[in-house]
Parts: C-alpha cells; structure tokens; sequence
C-alpha cells in the first residue's frame, strides 16, 4: 500500500471523528461528503471504479441531498 | 432557489450529466458502470433540476403518473426479461437475441436491455425518494388524470 493511499486513509479516519464530534449539523454533514469523496478515491485506487461511481453518486451525492433535506425540515438551516 | 448563477450554470451542465448517465448506463457491459451507477447519476440530474429550479417547474415537466408508469413498466418487462434469460439458460433453448460481436455495444446478449430498465428504475425511484423527503407525500400522484 503506498503513501497516498495511507492519506487518504487518514483524512477518512479524521473525517469521520470530526463529523461525529462536530456541532453544527450542517458542517457534519459537509465533512461527511468528503468522507465519502474520499471513499471514492480510495475505491478507484484499489482498482473499482465501478464502485468509485456508485460511491461518488449515492454517497456523495443523494445522501447529502437527503441529509441536506432533513435539515432544512427540522429548520436547523434557512433557505 | 433565487440564485440566477445557480440557475443558468445548473440548466447549462445538466444535459452533460445525463449524457454522461446515459453513457454510464448504455456501456455498462463494457466499460464499468451498469444500470445502478447510471441510473444513480440520472436520478442525480433530476433532483438537482427540481431543486435549482423548483417544485412547480419540476412537477410540470416530470409528472409523477408518467413517471411511476415508466418505472413499473420497466420493473414488469425487467421480471419478464430476466425470467427469459434464466429459463433459457436452464433449459438451454435457442437465444433470439444472439451474442453479437464482442467488444462492440451490441454485443452481451440481454445484457444492455437489462442494464436500460434497471437504470430508468433507479432514476425514477431516487427522484421519488428525494421527492417524499421534501413534501412529505407524492401530491398529484392519481394516476387518472
């Protein structure tokens, strides 16, 4: 497993303390997009792109939309 | 949403997603990718054209008893398809479709079809699960009118 692979790792692990331990919703669930992009390039450098895809688009993509939803619902974000 | 930026670059770069969608959908014998990744980005595509240019513009170009007729008619021919492909196999009765050639987009026999119909399931599906989120319930959904 070479270097970059070890940083990408890293910034997932502090990722996602950092998105449990964060206060404001909104920023959580941004620093869960990263996670999730993160994922992604992690899936594509272990030779899965076709799995890169589907992370890129459902887990960064729509389940942030539908966190993003959820917010705005519960009014913790204005328009 | 009110942003005009938000909205001429989002209704200019949206046909390019589904394009690339589409393509995602279309080679997913060859390439990587399939039915559900496309189907995922298309869904994507629609979600993000209902919320940049909202509901009422969203709701008038995709209606909701087309749309749920797409996806249930694509579920049934899916079931019958596949059913095909599984019978045929066990018994080994003749293919009608044929291999193709390989390597080229016609080729995997009921692959692509297959591929087709599970995409615009996906789609529509993640564009209704985005939509319940929001309001709360599927408004206008009779599927009289």
């Amino acid at each position: 497993m070479d270097i970059f692979n070890i940083i990408v790792l890293i910034i997932m692990i502090v990722g996602s303390v950092a998105a449990a331990a964060s206060k404001n919703l909104l920023g959580s669930v941004i620093i869960f997009m990263v996670y999730s992009l993160m994922m992604a390039i992690l899936w594509q450098r272990m030779n899965a792109p076709d799995l890169a895809i589907t992370e890129a688009a459902v887990g960064a993509g729509i389940t942030s939309i539908l966190f993003i939803i959820a917010l705005r619902k519960t009014k913790e974000i204005r328009k | 949403m009110k942003s005009s930026i938000i909205q001429n670059i989002t209704n200019l770069i949206l046909p390019f997603i589904q394009v690339f969608g589409i393509y995602v959908i279309l080679f997913g014998h060859l390439s990587p990718g399939g039915g559900f990744a496309g189907g995922s980005i298309l869904g994507a595509s629609l979600i993000l054209f209902r919320f940049v240019n909202g509901s009422d513009v969203a709701d008038a170009k995709f209606k909701y008893h087309y749309l749920l007729r797409f996806a249930c008619s694509a579920l049934v021919l899916y079931g019958v398809m596949k059913g095909y492909v599984f019978a045929s196999a066990f018994l080994g009765l003749h293919d009608v479709i044929g291999i193709g050639t390989p390597g080229t987009l016609l080729s995997g026999g009921f692959i692509m079809p297959l591929n087709v119909l599970v995409g615009l399931v996906v789609a529509i599906t993640f564009y209704f699960i985005a939509v319940l989120f929001e309001e709360g319930e599927l408004e206008h959904a009779d599927l009289m009118e």
